[in-house]
């Protein structure tokens, strides 16, 4: 038991990825309908809640209660920007992509220079840009347009490749990408450095703010980027379609056995955090509960975990 | 049964007039025995044996990291031993049951030397914070409390000047630590005074008047612990000495028989005294031709009258008394060969950095002791480089090898290291890189001397491989170690001192030269700033405490000058309407940010309640009202969650928020519903000439004002000030962060209700868009998002502003789409005016 737990201390993504194995064992047994087809369902959703948790990830790792809240607002802003611009014509892509990650890298710097040089705690500056957003959304709101998806997003969120989601594929390089970023280059180890002691880390000669801006300009420029697919997947956008990723992305991260306080990041851990999350979401929408219930579940079992994790860390440091 | 009695008679037996000779007759106060304590590997406290009688005044000595602190510690139950017993006025005691309130009901108190007061609060609300009870149950409680604290800061210190309703973070050091002294000291059940460097930011009239009355209560049978750095004021003061080294008793007896040498050489101090290092002499001549790597001039250098250049190959030491400016000066230096700009300082290479202060400033806790060696080198490359482990394994053996650090472990975490072995680490970041200039600033802070000579030797190596090494010390001792010495004095260097001129009284002297009375010296250049300050906070506090109230005033006015109507009864009764809810939970998140966290979930929760009492409440009442207190309970909930499991509050009141809008939306999944008659009928009276929501909302702000001012309130704002010293003054956090919730519950259910009486309906979202503006109002209010601070009237009035701008936009024809903007900037905006009035207060 001892050599197990320190066995998953080293690797807190096995939580997760052991609620996954349980959760489709029992569905499996259960309902006889869940098989390896509606996998690959709950895969593509997750895949669209790797992203921004991924971003939310990096924002988490730096520490001090870091948090980007603005994930939903940017989503649905680049949703309606990319469905405006785009238009369903591939040519207009690049000029789309270019709107929405333009979009993206503003909100970033504007939520790091809000944290960095005025001091304002995370939440509440990412808070207010997620306010100041939501009014830009509804400026867009008025001109939308069309339904139309230009081919390669289509391709993009809805083809396969030998009968895989290519958007399931994408996700899996997301994940490769960024855990060999976390574990293998300078920035992985700096990230961490800052998470865990950002006095400690500044005296070390590391460069805080311009990690801390890093993470908030990647969250927002890939938050941005989901928009895009998003829109491309749901054949349009709406207001409050990036609501539901306020929650989900901190829950996806934090499932996953990324670190609340910051300095440890796992994306493998995200990715089956992620997957994880949206299984549970599944599983209430099979059994038929209300959509209230729903959220109220996904409430608990996110503070449940936090809860349990908080416990762990205080194991893992006595 | 009997005996513990006859014990007890026994303490109070009279005690010998003369407190100086021990009184062996009555039995002692406190016997710890064999007490041993471990962190990790390092044995703090070994077998230790400390018996006080009452009456004695016990002197307790040792090096930084002798052990003393954790003794303390745990004869005030704040640290659990791992073996030995405790006896109190001859009854044993278990260490299981031994906690800070037990130990201070068994009249043990402990005057910290990191001082325990709330800086929010005022001197007589600090004085309420130690002894709860002493005000008995009345309301009016204050009173009572500023007779306490004047008469038990008077009783030590007679004409102190400190007013109990003076607010404790306008107070100099001197007077914080006299207030804190007397807060212990007037405790009436007190037995036993542990002063942990109580003199040390006191002027030496203040020091006299705490000597005499030391001896005064000794004569009544108070037994005191001195514990101090400055050995003869320990001489002069107390009966007996007791001297600990390496976390073990190495001498103890009556004081006249130790002199300030003989307690040196027992500390383990400069016993052998090596003499200055004469073999790198001969380099000398070439570090003179050396390119400066550093020059200092200006304002540091002004008394001196000339710039300082210091080559490379030195070793350079900074000296003077705490906070003689020798610190900034470090870290302005670090600043500058990061790259900085400073008018006093040319910097011309880069810089490592060594803190003494590993557990703030060096340590990472989650690595092990290789990535902690390495990450000063890693962070020179760029973001996007790979990492190459076997270079940064190669690196890190050498310099572990240098310092002697046993390779094995390398693996292993920080942490599990020992302080010095942990330093070592740290040491060895700061010379892997090969910067040439390396900073360090008081490193061997609580470092074993075995640990110590390995640094002297490596200091020494790194200077003659031709690094300038820059060497903040507070042992006047370490300082010999350096080939040139700057004496600092008033935040400037005074003396230059080079090679043979380098003594301890050379140092000391130039330390204190201004001083009449040599020794005892307090610390004059904090005087002059900390003097100043409480005038620059009057200013700024000034201007925040208006912003609320003028802000308010200018879209008021704006309102009444768009249109006229809006000034009637009728007009201020229908714009305020829609405040009340937004007051409410404004001054529910005031409680909530007063701990110094923040509730994402307060809207949303009073959203429940404004479902539960527009649907259930009306038809079933009973049920009803049991709902409302369910929900309250697992509100209240949240804290204790919070609490335990260390969890930062917006995720718990994130996720918290969801469960709230789920459980609202399962009740009533549309809009809909109606008021219970009884509460439309609360909400729907009226005074003659005064309209119905102004009187609600000032009503509303004094309840916030009489929770805020309460003994909760006051025990819930010092939580969020200290929350540290009030666990050691016997507050349970647990139970406290459960209050807090459950006051701000009732809040948020008050204004959960107050949206039902107001809309007759309900409507699950309709309270989620208050979160976001019930953390602007408590900004604007002039509360503190760090904790501590909070101020209804200010919340109440930014609230009301808030709420009105709403109707100012749509006076002004402009699209309620832009509502959430002008929300959001004005929150940013507000934040980032108060960021800079703070900055200013700090630059002046």
């Amino acid at each position: 038991m001892r050599t197990l737990l320190t066995w998953t201390d080293k690797r807190p993504w096995a939580w997760s990825l052991l609620g996954i194995l349980i959760l489709w064992l029992v569905l499996g047994i259960l309902t006889a309908r869940f098989s390896v087809q509606s996998l690959s369902g709950v895969m593509t959703t997750a895949a669209f809640l790797l992203f921004p948790a991924l971003g939310q990830m990096l924002v988490v790792t730096t520490g001090r209660g870091n948090i980007d809240l603005s994930i939903p607002s940017v989503i649905t802003l680049s949703a309606f920007l990319s469905v405006n611009i785009v238009g369903g014509s591939d040519q207009m892509l690049p000029l789309g992509l270019l709107a929405v990650l333009g979009t993206g890298l503003a909100v970033g710097l504007l939520n790091a220079l809000l944290v960095l040089v005025l001091r304002i705690p995370a939440m509440i500056a990412t808070l207010a840009t997620g306010y100041v957003l939501a009014t830009a959304t509804m400026l867009a709101n008025r001109s939308a347009s069309g339904f139309q998806i230009s081919p390669i997003l289509t391709w993009l969120t809805s083809g396969r490749v030998a009968s895989v989601p290519v958007i399931v594929i994408v996700a899996l390089l997301a994940t490769g990408l960024c855990a060999l970023m976390l574990k293998w280059t300078v920035f992985g180890r700096v990230l961490s450095a800052v998470g865990q002691n950002q006095r400690a880390a500044a005296f070390a000669g590391i460069p805080v703010g311009r990690v801390v801006t890093t993470t908030f300009v990647a969250s927002a420029m890939i938050a941005a980027l989901t928009g895009t697919l998003l829109s491309a997947r749901a054949g349009g956008a709406f207001l409050d379609m990036g609501s539901p990723f306020l929650l989900q992305s901190v829950g996806a991260v934090v499932l996953g056995g990324t670190l609340i306080f910051g300095g440890s990041a796992t994306a493998a851990g995200t990715l089956f955090g992620s997957v994880l999350l949206v299984l549970i979401v599944t599983t209430m929408q099979i059994a038929g509960l209300p959509g209230g219930t729903q959220e109220i579940i996904q409430g608990v079992v996110i503070i449940a975990v936090l809860a349990f994790a908080g416990d762990a860390r205080s194991r893992g440091s006595a | 049964m009997s005996s513990a009695l006859s014990k007890d008679r026994h303490l109070h037996a009279p005690v010998p007039a003369d407190g100086d000779t021990l009184p062996g007759r009555s039995g002692p106060v406190v016997v710890l025995d064999g007490i041993s304590k471990s962190y990790g590997p390092s044995r703090v406290n070994d077998g230790i044996h400390l018996s006080i009688h009452p009456g004695e005044v016990l002197g307790l000595v040792g090096a930084n990291g002798a052990g003393k602190s954790t003794l303390m510690r745990i004869l005030c139950g704040v640290t659990q031993p791992d073996e030995g017993t405790l006896a109190i006025a001859g009854t044993p005691v278990e260490f299981g049951s031994h906690s800070p309130r037990e130990a201070r009901a068994r009249g043990i108190r402990i005057v910290h030397q990191e001082l325990s007061l709330c800086t929010n609060l005022t001197v007589a609300e600090n004085f309420f914070l130690e002894s709860p009870d002493h005000g008995g149950r009345s309301p009016v409680w204050r009173p009572r409390y500023r007779a306490l604290a004047r008469r038990g800061i008077e009783a030590v210190f007679p004409n102190s000047g400190i007013a109990p309703d003076a607010v404790v973070g306008d107070l100099t050091l001197g007077q914080r630590q006299m207030v804190e002294i007397a807060r212990a000291a007037s405790d009436p059940a007190l037995r036993l005074l542990i002063l942990d460097e109580p003199t040390s930011s006191l002027d030496s009239e203040r020091g006299a008047q705490l000597h005499a009355f030391i001896r005064r209560r000794a004569r009544d049978g108070v037994s005191f612990i001195f514990i101090s750095h400055k050995l003869r004021e320990v001489l002069d003061v107390v009966a007996s000495v007791v001297v600990m080294r390496n976390g073990r008793v190495v001498r103890e007896g009556p004081a006249a028989g130790f002199t300030i040498h003989a307690l040196v050489e027992l500390m383990g101090g400069d016993g052998e005294r090596r003499g200055r290092r004469t073999g790198g002499v001969p380099d000398g001549s070439a570090r003179q031709d050396a390119v400066p790597l550093l020059r200092i001039g200006g304002q540091a250098t002004a008394p001196l009258g000339r710039s300082i250049d210091v080559a490379a190959g030195t070793v350079l030491g900074l000296a003077g008394l705490e906070g003689a400016g020798q610190k900034e000066l470090l870290h302005r230096i670090r600043a500058c060969a990061a790259g900085g700009r400073d008018p006093d300082l040319t910097c011309t290479a880069q810089a490592g950095f060594v803190s003494g202060d590993r557990q703030r400033e060096g340590v990472f806790a989650l690595w092990d002791v290789l990535r902690n060696m390495t990450i000063a080198e890693v962070a020179r490359r760029r973001f996007t480089a790979l990492l190459s482990p076997g270079a940064e394994r190669e690196a890190a053996e050498r310099w572990a090898g240098q310092l002697r650090l046993a390779p094995e472990r390398l693996p292993s975490r920080l942490l599990d290291l020992s302080g010095g072995n942990q330093q070592k680490a740290l040491v060895a970041r700061a010379l892997l890189p090969g910067f040439d200039i390396v900073l360090l600033d008081d490193p061997m802070r609580g470092v074993d001397i075995g640990a110590k000579h390995d640094f002297y030797r490596v200091i020494r190596e790194a200077a003659d491989a031709g690094r300038l090494v820059v060497w903040l010390s507070t042992e006047d001792v370490e300082l010999l170690e350096c080939d040139r010495v700057l004496v600092f004095q008033n935040g400037a260097i005074v003396r230059d001192l080079e090679g043979e001129d380098i003594s301890e009284d050379s140092i000391v002297g130039s330390a204190f030269q201004s001083e009449a009375s040599g020794r005892s010296a307090p610390a004059p250049a904090a005087a002059g700033p900390i003097a100043a300050k409480p005038e620059a906070s009057n200013w700024t506090a000034g201007l925040v405490s208006l912003m609320p109230l003028a802000s308010l005033a200018l879209v008021a006015g704006a309102l009444g000058w768009l249109n006229p109507s809006a000034a009637s009864l009728f007009g201020v009764d229908l714009l305020l309407s829609s405040a009340v809810p937004l007051v409410l939970i404004a001054l529910a998140q005031m409680v909530i940010v007063g701990g110094s966290q923040v509730d994402l979930g307060i809207g949303a929760y009073a959203g429940l309640v404004n479902v539960i009492s527009a649907t259930i409440l009306v038809e079933q009442p009973a049920l009803g009202a049991a709902l409302l207190a369910a929900v309250l309970a697992g509100y209240s909930l949240l804290g204790a969650v919070i609490e335990r499991r260390r969890i930062p509050a917006i995720v718990v009141t994130l996720g918290a928020s969801f469960i709230w809008l789920g459980c609202g939306f399962t009740l009533q999944a549309a809009p809909g519903g109606s008021s219970p008659d009884w509460l439309a009928a609360a909400f729907g009276w009226q005074l003659p000439g005064l309209p119905t929501a102004a009187v609600m909302v000032v009503l509303a702000g004094l309840c916030g004002l009489l929770v805020d001012r309460s003994r909760l309130g006051v025990v819930l704002r010092a939580f969020g000030n200290n929350g540290h010293a009030l666990v050691q003054a016997g507050w349970s956090p647990l139970r406290h962060s459960v209050l807090r919730y459950l006051v701000a519950g009732l809040f948020a259910t008050a204004a959960g209700l107050s949206m039902t009486a107001i809309t007759t309906a309900s409507d699950i979202n309709a309270g989620s868009s208050f979160t976001l503006l019930s953390i602007a109002a408590v900004v604007i209010g002039g509360c503190r998002l760090v904790g501590g601070v909070t101020a209804p009237a200010g919340v109440v009035a930014g609230a009301v502003t808030l709420s009105l701008i709403g109707s100012l936009l749509s006076f002004l024809d402009i699209s309620t789409d832009y509502n959430a903007a002008v929300q959001g900037l004005l929150l940013i905006g507000i934040l980032a005016l108060r960021t800079m009035i703070d900055r200013k207060e700090t630059e002046a």
